[in-house]
């Protein structure tokens, strides 16, 4: 039997004219309802993240100009605005950083090489326990309790 | 400005995966320690002095985790926020947002490798 193909122009109208094809619209319920919300405060939470990787950067220059400048970055730290900012941005990227791993199995293939992909909560539930000894090992060489 | 940003996209991609393990393991333990514990005095301010934090970031490997906790998470966060502003405004102006967020995650990271090297 010979293979049946629909030709890819079978529907091309005689004449060219407007597309039939409606503008995208966002949903009725975007952005604020439904998984759209967790959706967009994750998206905004990167800001946040942007936003913390230049405080970083900043950190590493005062650092290079000598301890002046890093001893008035760490006053500046004391302010309440700031610890403020900062205790927002801690509550926000756990959130993003346990919605990301838990997202994470998703992204990945069925099989890793020869392996098969672990079961989802084994995954998920490992990337929970690297989060919270890292989170416990960098704490702790911050304050000086080990190294 | 699209097109080199879609010839980009791998290693964007690849800098975003990097930024979100790196920024999700290390950041809420230095916002919580150096940005609210120590500031607020409810533990002491050894996080905040400098020969100690001099010490970390100096050191081979502290350099390279300081390095990648200011690099890497400025591309996540110019690549997420890229697509909120996709989903927002669609791609009219997807080339001039693009642009401004990788050149911010790009000077930020050129400042950070200068910073790190002249520890």
């Amino acid at each position: 039997m010979s293979e049946l193909r629909a030709r890819v122009d079978a529907m091309r109208p005689a004449t060219p004219g407007p597309t039939r094809t409606a503008d995208p619209q966002p949903p009725a319920n975007f952005p604020t309802k439904g998984n759209y919300f967790g959706y967009i405060a994750f998206g905004l939470g990167s800001s946040l993240m942007l936003l913390v990787s230049m405080n970083i950067v900043r950190t590493l220059w005062a650092l290079m100009e000598g301890e002046a400048a890093f001893r008035a970055l760490m006053e500046s730290f004391k302010h309440p605005a700031y610890v403020a900012f900062h205790a927002l941005c801690f509550a926000w990227l756990v959130w993003v950083a346990l919605r990301f791993f838990s997202l994470f199995p998703k992204t990945q293939p069925f099989r890793i090489g020869p392996f098969q992909r672990p079961a989802d909560g084994v995954l998920v539930a490992g990337l929970y326990g690297i989060f919270v000894v890292a989170t416990l090992v960098v704490a702790a060489i911050l304050t000086g309790a080990i190294l | 400005m699209r097109t080199l940003m879609l010839k980009l996209e791998p290693i964007i991609w690849g800098l975003f995966g990097g930024g979100m393990f790196i920024g999700a393991l290390v950041l809420p333990a230095w916002l919580l320690v150096v940005g609210v514990l120590a500031p607020t005095g409810i533990i002491s301010a050894t996080p905040l002095d400098f020969d100690h934090i001099y010490g970390l970031a100096s050191h081979p490997i502290g350099r390279l985790v300081f390095l990648a906790a200011a690099a890497l998470p400025l591309w996540a966060g110019a690549h997420q926020l890229r697509h909120i502003f996709l989903d927002f405004g669609g791609l009219s102006r997807d080339g001039l947002v693009g642009g401004v967020l990788y050149a911010i995650a790009l000077v930020g990271s050129v400042l950070a490798v200068v910073a790190a090297v002249n520890l």
